[in-house]
C-alpha cells in the first residue's frame, strides 16, 4: 500500500513534468526552426531516455509529441506513466478519495484515446495543454482530499524524488545552448518556474537559469526545493518509525540537500552542472533504497488453517 | 502536412494561385499584395505558406480559428475597447518579411531613433537645431507635447526614447514608408509575443517551411535597457512599470511586461516622493525606485507639474527625475518629437544630426500652417487623409475618399480654426495580405507594420518582428486596434547565409555530454526512468488468477500501515 502511494506520487509527477517539458520543447521547436527538427527531437528523447530518435524515425515535432506521449505500456512516457499511476491507484482505490480516482481515470482515458488514435491531433499544443490541465486537477484533488497520514508522506516522497529526476533531465536538454535567445525561458517554463525566476530579479540567461533550477531554495521544482521536500518526508517517516535513523534513504536525501544547500555563493556553471548530475544520481539511489527498504518482493505466502 | 520543399522546387509554374488557393482571392488593383505579385503568382519565399493555406482549405482555417479563439480567451490575452475586455483579433495568416526587406526596416528605424534622440536632447537643451533654422522654433514650442518642465532633465545614459514603435506602411510598389513615430508609450509589443506563441500553438505545421527569427527576448532586452538607464552608482536598480490601472486599454500589456521583466507593476498611489527620491510602498516599508517605465501620459505623471487633479501620477516625480534620483522612461516631453507636424522635418533632422540620408522615406505630408498649402489641401480634401497632430490610436482621423460631405466640411472648418492642430497626407494605398474573413475565406486586407525599437544607450535594437495591424473591414485603411483592427503575426525570416555554426552549440555536443554523464560511476548505463520493477501485466495476470483460485500468491504487498496490519 505504501508502495502504491509512493508510485502514484512518482508517476503523476513524471507525467506532469514530462508533459510540460514536451509542450514547451515542442513550442520552441515549432517557433524557432533555426534548430533542425532532427536535432531538437534527439536531445529531448535522449534526455528522457526514450531511445534513439533516428532508430524511432522521430524527425519532426508531430512525431516527437507522439513518441513522448508514447504508449500506455512504456512508463517512461506520458501515457505510460499515467497508466502506471492509475494501476497503482486502482490497487489502493479504497484509500483514495473517489475524486482522485475519477480525475486520474479521466486523464488515463484521454491519453489512451489520444495515443491509440491514428489521426494526428490538429494542434499538439492544445492536446498537451489539456493533459496538463487534467493532471493539475488530479494533483489538486489529491492535495485537498487526502488525509495527512503516513501514506501521504510516501506520496510526497515519491513526488519529490521524481521531481529531482525530472529537473535533471530537463537540464540535460540544454535549451540554453540550442536556442540562445528563447532557450532559457523555455527551460524555466518547462519547470513552471519562469514567474518565480523573474520575480527573483535574476538576469535571464542560461547560467542563471541552470543555477536557479538546481539551487533555488524557494522554488518547489528546483533540485534543492525537491531535496528539501524529500528530506522532510524522510524525516517524517523516521519519526513515525518507518525509516531507520541510520543510513539509507534519509542519509541519501539529507546529503543531497546539504550539498545543494551549502554551495559557495555564485557557483560556477561547472559546479552547477556537477551538482545536477549528482542530484540525478542521488534521486536514483534514493529510489532504489525506498524500494529495497519497504517493498521487497516476497515469496509466496502460504496460509495454513 | 506542408512539405519543407518549395523555394527551389519549381513549384511556381504549377502555382496559379489566386484562383487555386481560394477561388475568391483577388488582390486589389492599386495596392501591393504581400503574397501575390501583379500576375497573381506567389512571391518568392511565400510558397510554403501558400501551400499550407491551400492544404488547410476553408474548413481547416475555420477549425484553426476555433482553436485560436479558445486559446486566446483561455490565456486572457485581451485588449480593452470602450471599456470592454476582448481579445485582440489575430489573423491566422502570418505576414512574412524577408531578411533583406527587414534589414532596410531595421536600419531605417534605428537611424530614425538615433536622430530623434539627438533632436530631443537638443530641444530640451541648447536648441541648436532651432537656432540653425532647420526646424522652426514656433513649431516646437507650439507642440502640445513640448513641456518646459522637461527642460534641463538630463537622463543618466542620455536616452529619452527607451522604447519606440515606428509605424510603417508599404506603398503600391512595396516600398516601406514611415507613417508616424510613437515615442511616448508605444503599445502592442505584448501582442507580438503572444501572437507568436498562439500561432505556433494552433498552426504548428506552417512554421515548418521557414526559419523565423524569435521575438521572445524582447522583455529581457527592455529590462536591460531600463536598468542601463538607472541613475549612476546604482548597481541593482529597482525598475517598476507604472500603469494607469486595470481600466486602461493596454493594461494587459503593462502587466505582461512587468511579469516578463520580473518587475513590480505599480500605480501612482503605490509610489511617493520624499526628499527628492522616489519610493515604493511595500509591506517592509518604503523601497527606493530607480527606473520608472511609465505607461501614463506626461499630463498625468506629476500633479505638481502638470494636471493638478491627476490621481494617476506621483507628486514630485519630475523634481526627483531632475535631481537625477530616478529615471523616467520614456522621457518626459518626448511627444514633441512624434508630433505629426514635426514629422515632415524628420528627414532634415536625420541629415542635421547624423549627416545621413533617411533609409526609410516619409509619406508626403502637408504643413497646414502655410496659407498656400492650406488652400491647396482644402481644395482637394476628398483625396487626403487628415490627422490631428497629437492624436494616436486613429482617433480624429478623416480619410477623404471615404468621408461624408459633412465630415469633410467639419474637417475643413477645424483646419481653418487651428491649422497647427492638423496635418494632411495623400491617401496611401496600404499593402494587402490574404486575411481570413467570415467562414474561412481568404481576402485581401490592408495592413501596416509597427516595429519596436529598444535603446539601451549603446545601441538601438529593433526587434525582428513587430505588430502587423490589419484593417478587418473590407477596403478600410484604418488599422488601429482601438478602431477595431486586428493583428497578424509578423515573421522576419532568418537570413539564409547565417548558418548554424556561428558559435552555436549543436545537438551533437549535447548528446555527447549525455554520454559523458552516463559514464559517471553508480549510474545505470542508460540512466533509464526509475520504474516499478514488475510489469503491470504480470501483476494483473497474477491477480486474475487469484480471483479464480481464491488462494495463491500475495504479490509484493508486504508492507502495510499499522492500521492495516490485521492479519
Amino acid at each position: 500500500m505504501a508502495e502504491n502511494f509512493f508510485w502514484v506520487g512518482r508517476y503523476l509527477e513524471r507525467a506532469e513534468g514530462t508533459t510540460r517539458l514536451l509542450a514547451e520543447h515542442h513550442q520552441l521547436l515549432v517557433e524557432d526552426t533555426r534548430v533542425p527538427y532532427g536535432d531538437g527531437c534527439r536531445v529531448l528523447l535522449d534526455a528522457l531516455a526514450l531511445g534513439e530518435a533516428e532508430a524511432r524515425n522521430v524527425d519532426n515535432p508531430h512525431a516527437l509529441v507522439r513518441a513522448v506521449l508514447g504508449s500506455t505500456s512504456d512508463p517512461g512516457t506520458v501515457a505510460g506513466s499515467v497508466t502506471a499511476a492509475r494501476e497503482n491507484a486502482r490497487a489502493i482505490r479504497d484509500a483514495l478519495s473517489g475524486d482522485v480516482y475519477e480525475a486520474l481515470h479521466g486523464v488515463h482515458l484521454r491519453l489512451r484515446a489520444a495515443t491509440s488514435s491514428e489521426i494526428e491531433p490538429l494542434s499538439p499544443g492544445v492536446l498537451l495543454h489539456g493533459v496538463l490541465e487534467r493532471l493539475a486537477v488530479v494533483a489538486g484533488v489529491l492535495d485537498w482530499t487526502s488525509p495527512r497520514d503516513e501514506a501521504f508522506v510516501f506520496l510526497r516522497l515519491g513526488r519529490a524524488l521524481e521531481r529531482i529526476d525530472m529537473t535533471a533531465r530537463l537540464l540535460k536538454v540544454r535549451h540554453d545552448l540550442l536556442w540562445p535567445e528563447s532557450g532559457p525561458a523555455t527551460a524555466l517554463r518547462a519547470a513552471g518556474g519562469l514567474h518565480a525566476f523573474l520575480r527573483g530579479g535574476h538576469p535571464l540567461n542560461g547560467e542563471q537559469v541552470r543555477a536557479f533550477l538546481v539551487l533555488d531554495p524557494t522554488f518547489p521544482r528546483s533540485m534543492l526545493g525537491c531535496a528539501l521536500a524529500a528530506e522532510q518526508a524522510a524525516r517524517e517517516l523516521e519519526a513515525l518509525g518507518s525509516v531507520s535513523p541510520h543510513g539509507g534513504i534519509l542519509r541519501t536525501v539529507g546529503l543531497l540537500r546539504s550539498e545543494l544547500e551549502f554551495v559557495p555563493t555564485d557557483p560556477s556553471p561547472e559546479i552547477v552542472d556537477h551538482l545536477a548530475i549528482y542530484g540525478l544520481g542521488s534521486a536514483t539511489e534514493a529510489g532504489t533504497e525506498v524500494r529495497t527498504a519497504f517493498f521487497r518482493q516476497v515469496g509466496t505466502v502460504v496460509w495454513s488453517h | 502536412m506542408s512539405s519543407v520543399a518549395g523555394n527551389e522546387s519549381g513549384i511556381k509554374q504549377d502555382h496559379v494561385p489566386p484562383d487555386h488557393a481560394n477561388p475568391r482571392y483577388v488582390p486589389l488593383a492599386h495596392a501591393y499584395d504581400e503574397m501575390f505579385d501583379a500576375d497573381g503568382v506567389v512571391r518568392a519565399g511565400l510558397e510554403p505558406l501558400a501551400d499550407a493555406l491551400v492544404e488547410m482549405g476553408p474548413e481547416g482555417l475555420r477549425e484553426r480559428g476555433r482553436l485560436r479563439d479558445a486559446h486566446l480567451s483561455a490565456q486572457g490575452i485581451t485588449f480593452t475597447l470602450s471599456g470592454r475586455e476582448r481579445p485582440l483579433p489575430l489573423d491566422l495568416v502570418p505576414r512574412i518579411v524577408t531578411s533583406d526587406e527587414w534589414r532596410t526596416v531595421s536600419d531605417g528605424v534605428a537611424q530614425r531613433i538615433r536622430a530623434l534622440e539627438a533632436f530631443l536632447a537638443d530641444v530640451y537643451g541648447r536648441g541648436d537645431i532651432m537656432r540653425d533654422g532647420v526646424v522652426p522654433k514656433s513649431l516646437v514650442t507650439s507642440s502640445s507635447h513640448y513641456h518646459r518642465q522637461a527642460y534641463g532633465i538630463v537622463p543618466p545614459n542620455g536616452v529619452r526614447i527607451h522604447v519606440a514603435g515606428v509605424d510603417l506602411v508599404r506603398d503600391d510598389a512595396g516600398t516601406f514608408h514611415v507613417l508616424e513615430d510613437n515615442l511616448r508609450s508605444p503599445s502592442g509589443v505584448s501582442y507580438v509575443l503572444e501572437n507568436r506563441r498562439t500561432l505556433a500553438h494552433v498552426l504548428p505545421e506552417v512554421f515548418a517551411g521557414y526559419r523565423v527569427q524569435p521575438v521572445s527576448e524582447y522583455p529581457e532586452r527592455l529590462y536591460r535597457a531600463l536598468s542601463a538607464a538607472a541613475p549612476p552608482d546604482i548597481h541593482h536598480p529597482t525598475v517598476v512599470v507604472l500603469s494607469p490601472g486595470v481600466y486602461n486599454s493596454a493594461h494587459f500589456e503593462h502587466a505582461f511586461l512587468a511579469r516578463r521583466m520580473g518587475t513590480e507593476l505599480v500605480e501612482g498611489r503605490d509610489l511617493f516622493c520624499r526628499g527628492g527620491f522616489v519610493y515604493m510602498r511595500t509591506t517592509q516599508g518604503p523601497q527606493p525606485v530607480h527606473v520608472i517605465y511609465r505607461r501614463i501620459d506626461d499630463d498625468y505623471l506629476d500633479p505638481v507639474q502638470f494636471h493638478p487633479d491627476s490621481v494617476l501620477g506621483v507628486p514630485g516625480l519630475l523634481n526627483a527625475a531632475r535631481a537625477g534620483a530616478v529615471t523616467i522612461a520614456n522621457g518626459v516631453g518626448n511627444g514633441v518629437a512624434d508630433d505629426k507636424a514635426l514629422y515632415p522635418f524628420v528627414p532634415k533632422i536625420i541629415d542635421y544630426y547624423l549627416g545621413e540620408t533617411p533609409i526609410l522615406p516619409n509619406v508626403p505630408t502637408y504643413d497646414l500652417r502655410d496659407a498656400d498649402v492650406r488652400a491647396f489641401v482644402l481644395g482637394r480634401l476628398d483625396t487626403m487623409v487628415i490627422k490631428p497632430v497629437d492624436g494616436s490610436g486613429g482617433y480624429g482621423l478623416v480619410i477623404g475618399p471615404k468621408a461624408t460631405d459633412e465630415e469633410l466640411a467639419q474637417a475643413a472648418k477645424s483646419i481653418q480654426e487651428d491649422p497647427r492642430a492638423w496635418v494632411a497626407q495623400p491617401v496611401v494605398q496600404l499593402s494587402t495580405s490574404p486575411t481570413v474573413v467570415g467562414a474561412g475565406a481568404l481576402q485581401p486586407r490592408h495592413l501596416d507594420l509597427r516595429p519596436f525599437a529598444v535603446n539601451d544607450g549603446r545601441k538601438v535594437w529593433v526587434m525582428p518582428g513587430g505588430l502587423t495591424r490589419v484593417a478587418l473591414t473590407q477596403g478600410s485603411l484604418v488599422v488601429n486596434s482601438s478602431q477595431g483592427g486586428g493583428s497578424k503575426d509578423t515573421w522576419v525570416l532568418a537570413s539564409q547565409d547565417v548558418d548554424d555554426d556561428d558559435g552555436w552549440i549543436g545537438a551533437e555536443a549535447i548528446l555527447a555530454s549525455h554520454q559523458q554523464s552516463r559514464t559517471v560511476p553508480d549510474r545505470a548505463p542508460n540512466s533509464p526512468r526509475d520504474s516499478l520493477p514488475s510489469p503491470h501485466e504480470a501483476r494483473m495476470r497474477q491477480q486474475e488468477e487469484q480471483q479464480q483460485q481464491n488462494l495463491g500468491p500475495v504479490a509484493e504487498r508486504e508492507f502495510r500501515f499499522p492500521g492495516d496490519r490485521s492479519c
